[in-house]
């Protein structure tokens, strides 16, 4: 037992009353590229509001505005570490040499800032809606909130903090559990969708009833808009239900034709990205109502293997009984996706079969697999849905 | 390290029944017999005082450790003090960290410089095989004149010495385990305490930077036994 004298302290309640929320005058425009490793910053405070010095990096021209808007409030998009940024090295390190050894390895490299990963542009382009809709409704918090996500070990996430701020990223929030699962978290902070590159983290988010998606690196990544936010939907399993393709599954095309036109007028369930494109959809509201619809920074695809003249007539009834509008509607008639998507450019793609998020991935399109419906038990390269 | 606890409920069979420390203490029990486990000549381990200053239970002073032994704590001291000299009992025995549920006795406690904590009824519900404390980031500091600066490092050693134990054992699997949650700033602040906590020899297991983000659910998530703030606390 170790014995230390004590000197007169002060209590602290074991209570913490609830704070009103301060706008800080500065947020994470820390200084310019780095060259090589460097000192991080060690004199840098964060508490008081003493202004940053901005070399070279866009300042946060919009004062007064909301910086930590209220979670019921905003989209809250989360976002796991290994897709934000490129994380392979590391993953390898963990792999091969365990866990202490990449603890040890993530804290030596601390200042090295990692590269961007596939929801890196998805991220950048949020930010980017995020200043259009400050400059027109400076006081409202319906904006994107996004929050970090990672299983790491709090005292490695240092280097993570360090990453967001190289890229000069507005990410406030964050979510470090040192093993243990963030869903608690996510539904907590009332997450509208969830990224990241564990399937069995999503099932547990899809499961939650929280959207998510698995991202990849794809080999390439076509450049993307930097100025307006694009998404991209397959339809069924992703913003429907995988009802009308279980019937494709277990009876073929054909039954498929003849149970979508029957019930055509019978509205589809609705699927896990439902939610996430109705908020999306409030948001576009927002810029229509201040006469920007044709330069509206978001803009949504449904891009599904339905044909237009029969299976799809359901799709957009659907749609349009649900009180959503999506920008715009292709339906492929089995045709392949890959090519369609190289057009559109998304900064992300939902879709319920690795076929597809594969088949897009080779183009160069960021790909999100939503591992939701009975495509989950047919998954495989070989798998296609044609002339849906 | 020495705690004290404080208190506890009655039941119908003549033993106390657990009162709200209990996982708490169940929680340092299990730190115990990691370490040992760990190293059998361990001596950083948890030492458990138990103070009460209420007359009634004085007297039933053997009720009080039948109930102990019937419920398997190790206790290593009872103190059975008045009002008045309970914070001499605490400083004679050398108390690193006095946990309490009376509000009084904690003011008292830190009045006289002893790290104090008050604990709630959200301790009756912590796991009891794995500590769990929180450090708070950015909490509001009711500051004794003249005494901050004391305050901070009486905080800072037993976070030290709690640091020293968590680095005993692995990064998975462990008995204790340390959260840290910044409620009011952004990620700077968070990563500022990270490194605090570092300098004292702290590595935080979990980290959530709330930046306004309603403190309850998070808290409720963590199932902390008992909050730390003032070694985070600006000068």
């Amino acid at each position: 037992m170790v014995k230390m004298s004590l000197e007169p302290v002060q209590v602290m309640s074991g209570q913490v009353a609830e704070l009103p929320k301060v706008a800080p005058s500065s947020n994470g425009d820390s200084g310019g590229s780095w060259e090589g490793k460097r000192e991080f910053d060690k004199d840098h405070l964060g508490l008081t509001a003493k202004p940053k010095p901005v070399t070279g990096r866009r300042a946060r021209k919009v004062e007064g505005a909301v910086f930590f808007p209220k979670p019921e409030n905003a989209v809250t998009v989360a976002v796991s570490s290994r897709v934000l940024f490129r994380t392979e090295r590391e993953q390898k390190v963990f792999e091969q040499k365990g866990v202490e050894e990449y603890l040890r390895y993530q804290i030596e490299h601390e200042n090295e800032p990692f590269a961007p990963g596939p929801a890196f542009p998805f991220v950048k382009a949020l930010e980017a809606v995020n200043a259009r809709l400050r400059e027109l409704y400076p006081q409202s918090e319906e904006l994107f909130d996004i929050v970090l996500v990672t299983y790491n070990h709090a005292h490695v996430g240092i280097r993570l903090i360090n990453t967001i701020n190289h890229h000069n990223l507005f990410i406030e929030r964050f979510c470090m559990t040192g093993g243990s699962s963030p869903i608690g978290y996510l539904k907590a902070w009332q997450t509208n969708l969830y990224l990241s590159a564990d399937a069995n983290k999503v099932r547990e988010a899809l499961t939650e009833g929280i959207a998510a998606a698995t991202m990849f690196m794809p080999e390439k990544m076509t450049e993307v808009s930097k100025s307006q936010l694009r998404v991209a939907f397959d339809g069924d399993a992703v913003l429907f239900s995988d009802e009308s393709e279980r019937i494709f599954k277990a009876h073929g095309l054909d039954k498929f034709f003849e149970h979508e036109k029957e019930n055509e007028d019978r509205l589809l369930d609705h699927g896990p990205l439902k939610g996430f494109l109705e908020a999306l959809g409030k948001l576009q509201k927002k810029f229509y109502a201040k006469g920007q619809r044709l330069d509206c920074p978001i803009r949504t695809y449904l891009v599904t293997a339905r044909s237009a003249a029969s299976s799809g007539i359901r799709a957009l009834k659907t749609l349009r009984a649900w009180g959503l509008e999506i920008d715009e509607a292709l339906f492929l008639a089995g045709a392949p996706k890959g090519p369609m998507l190289e057009k559109i450019r998304p900064h992300i793609y939902f879709d319920d079969q690795m076929f597809h998020v594969e088949g897009a991935a080779e183009m160069g399109t960021i790909a999100a697999h939503v591992p939701y419906g009975i495509a989950q038990k047919h998954n495989s390269k070989h798998n296609t849905s044609a002339g849906k | 390290m020495q705690c004290f606890e404080s208190g506890g409920a009655e039941d119908p069979d003549g033993l106390y029944a657990g009162g709200i420390a209990f996982p708490l203490l169940q929680a340092l029990q299990k730190v115990n017999e990691r370490l040992l486990k760990e190293n059998p000549a361990e001596s950083l381990l948890f030492d458990v005082i138990l103070i009460t200053t209420e007359s009634q239970q004085q007297q039933q002073n053997s009720r009080i450790t039948e109930s102990i032994r019937h419920h398997g704590l190790k206790v290593s001291r009872f103190c059975f003090s008045n009002e008045e000299d309970f914070i001499e009992n605490l400083l004679n025995n050398n108390v690193h960290l006095f946990l309490t549920t009376n509000r009084n006795e904690a003011l008292q406690g830190s009045q006289k410089g002893v790290l104090s904590v008050l604990l709630d009824e959200h301790t009756a519900s912590c796991p009891t095989e794995q500590l769990r404390v929180l450090f708070c980031g950015d909490a509001v500091v009711q500051s004794e004149a003249g005494s901050a600066l004391a305050s901070k490092q009486a905080a800072q050693s037993f976070s030290t010495q709690l640091g020293k134990m968590r680095g005993r054992f692995g990064p998975f699997d462990s008995p204790i385990s340390i959260a840290l949650v910044t409620s009011r700033g952004g990620r700077e602040s968070c990563g500022d305490a990270l490194r605090t906590l570092r300098s004292l020899g702290v590595n935080a297991d979990e980290a959530y930077c709330l930046a306004g983000a309603p403190r309850g659910p998070i808290k409720r998530l963590l199932q902390p036994h008992f909050l730390l703030s003032e070694c985070l606390s600006s000068n």
